[in-house]
């Protein structure tokens, strides 16, 4: 089943979107198409070099397309002078290497993503705390990230993505450190989190299983989408 | 947790880094301190000493040497004719070795003259007269010399007797081997000459008349130049070399702090780019990275510079009670020096920061996603 890219109100439209690299020997990605629709769990799948990253990188303006269009609620990205801003308040990035800074415990490297924020220093370290109990972490706040175990890592990169109420998550292979049962564990508190929340989520993956929780599914390959369709059961 | 504990962690990741860097910044300011605050020190005594000796104008010719030059004691006639002028006293300063101290001040002044009413006697008494063999020694002279009244010191190539020991109120003054004028010149072949005039205004002269007694006194000896007391020190080639030197000396101290802090904050930069980018990528400005990493180094260069004060101050304490320093002078460490060094140390911090927090705002977030 194709997904509808009817109706206005999408969170993301893509047009053409095109990303080269190196004076444009390298085409990561070669004129893309879609829309992401609030609320949506779409899977970007696809092997190493198809330009599912590079499409992330976009979608988190952590790059400048270099062709094409890219609207993020109907402005273009491209346009948008407060980037910084987009990107803490707007979106939320998991990485798959995690990414937690290693001098700061769990609850302060959940904080730092709100120093871009106008809490108060009270305000910050209780919002940390909510969120490191939804993801099931409050008796771990005060380890360092060395003290803690690849799952319990994400689990904090979870917490800390949520910290300034995005409404999309954007994650990059968020189990390909993992064994696969903390990647089951970590794979359900996302998914949990997006249905409780209900923000949208676009994960990067390559794992089949993965991608066949989501609610739709995009393929790439050498730069292009070679399919974009809804999981009829996800 | 606030922004400055996310600073002081970013020091503290590379402690050992980080305290070299601060030690290196330390060696720069105390340096400063050291240096500019004997300087100062230096002028600052000898200002000591002539308001001790209760002088308000010296007559001297202060050129490239640590003493004035030798005029003739004439001159004096000459002065004290000039309106506002009360009372003179005449002086043969030099900065000898005297027996193993290798540098002394010997002061040796016009019998029965002003200068030598400021001293109070400690032990023995002060000479019987202007052609007695004998010197007193100041409380810090007696102590450098090891000398009690009774002994005998040797001056160029005669023995002369301890008589006293006496309290001049002044570093300069306690650090003086003090005799009478005709004596010291006799031993040292300067008969009919002096260096100094010390000069004492008549009661009720304003400032502005002091200076323009000054002007007088200059214009009607030319072999030599009035400067009101203290200032004499200043306006010596010498003094002005040792100040030079002091801030030249410092200045490159200063400048090996830079490039410590520089070095320490690059490598900062080189070694957390990925951080950086992460810091990007959840949404932090490019100019709060900026901020974090100048914070880094202001706060590497405030540390090192309380530091380096410390150390500063503790190393000239050290210093002025070498037996070649003690009594020479008092080092001046007053409070602005101090806070100055570390203002210095703060800028040093800040400056060495720039490039590489401007490098480190280059960085692109998309980075992050690498490795």
């Amino acid at each position: 089943m194709a997904p509808s890219h009817e109706g206005s109100g999408s969170v993301f439209e893509a047009v053409a979107l095109q990303k080269e690299y190196d004076d444009g020997q390298v085409k990561a990605l070669r004129g893309v198409d879609f829309r992401i629709q609030p609320g949506e769990f779409v899977a970007i799948v696809g092997q190493s070099g198809s330009g599912k990253s590079t499409l992330l990188q976009m979608l988190g303006a952590l790059d400048h397309p270099s062709g094409g269009s890219l609207l993020y609620r109907g402005s273009s990205l491209a346009e948008r002078a407060d980037l910084a801003a987009y990107r803490a308040h707007d979106v939320g990035f998991i990485f798959q290497a995690f990414h937690l800074l290693p001098t700061f415990t769990a609850i302060e490297n959940v904080q730092i993503p709100m120093l871009e924020s106008r809490r108060t220093t009270a305000e910050r370290k209780q919002r940390a705390t909510e969120l490191l109990g939804l993801v099931g972490l409050e008796k771990r706040m005060d380890h360092f990230p060395a003290k803690l175990s690849g799952g319990e890592r994400q689990r904090v990169a979870i917490a800390r993505s949520l910290a300034n109420d995005a409404s999309v998550l954007l994650a990059d292979e968020p189990t390909g450190n993992l064994d696969s049962e903390n990647a089951t564990l970590v794979m359900d508190l996302i998914v949990r989190l997006q249905q409780e929340q209900h923000f949208t989520l676009v994960l990067v993956t390559h794992d089949p299983g993965i991608a066949r929780r989501a609610g739709r599914v995009i393929s790439m390959r050498d730069g292009h989408i070679i399919s974009d369709a809804l999981n009829i059961a996800p | 947790m606030t922004f400055l504990t996310i600073v002081t962690r970013g020091l503290w990741r590379r402690p050992v880094r980080t305290g070299l860097t601060m030690v290196g910044i330390s060696i720069g300011i105390a340096a400063v301190v050291a240096l500019v605050g004997i300087s100062r020190g230096f002028e600052t005594s000898w200002q000591a000493g002539m308001k001790t000796r209760g002088t308000d104008v010296v007559v001297s010719n202060m050129g490239s040497a640590l003493t004035p030059k030798p005029f003739s004691a004439t001159v004096v006639d000459r002065i004290t004719p000039i309106p506002h002028v009360a009372e003179t006293c005449s002086l043969l300063v030099d900065l000898v070795g005297v027996e193993k101290a290798e540098m002394m001040i010997v002061s040796a002044r016009q019998w029965g003259g002003f200068s030598w009413k400021n001293l109070k006697i400690v032990e023995g008494r002060l000479p019987n007269d202007a052609k007695e063999k004998a010197v007193v020694l100041g409380r810090t002279a007696a102590e450098v010399l090891k000398k009690k009244v009774g002994d005998t010191l040797q001056l160029e190539t005669e023995e002369l007797a301890v008589v006293g020991i006496v309290d001049g109120g002044a570093v300069v003054e306690n650090g003086s081997v003090i005799l009478s004028l005709p004596l010291f010149q006799e031993l040292t072949g300067n008969e009919g000459k002096i260096n100094i005039i010390d000069l004492r205004v008549t009661p009720g002269t304003t400032k502005e008349e002091i200076i323009q007694l000054c002007d007088k006194i200059t214009s009607v000896v030319p072999e030599a130049r009035a400067v009101v007391a203290g200032d004499h020190i200043r306006d010596s080639q010498a003094y002005r070399i040792i100040r030079a030197m002091s801030w030249g000396t410092s200045l490159l101290a200063v400048l090996v702090g830079v490039l410590g802090v520089m070095n320490t904050m690059m490598m900062t930069v080189f070694e957390r780019t990925q951080e950086i980018c992460v810091l990007l990528a959840i949404g932090w400005k490019r100019s709060r990275i900026m901020r974090m990493i100048l914070w880094e180094s202001a706060l590497l260069g405030f540390l090192g510079g309380v530091c380096g004060v410390l150390l500063g101050v503790a190393g000239v304490k050290v210093l002025v009670t070498a037996p070649a320093m003690r009594g020479l002078l008092e080092p001046d460490l007053n409070p602005r020096l101090l806070v100055m060094a570390v203002a210095i140390a703060v800028v040093v911090g800040v400056v060495s920061g720039v490039y590489p927090a401007w490098r480190s705002s280059r960085l692109m977030p998309s980075q992050a996603l690498h490795g």
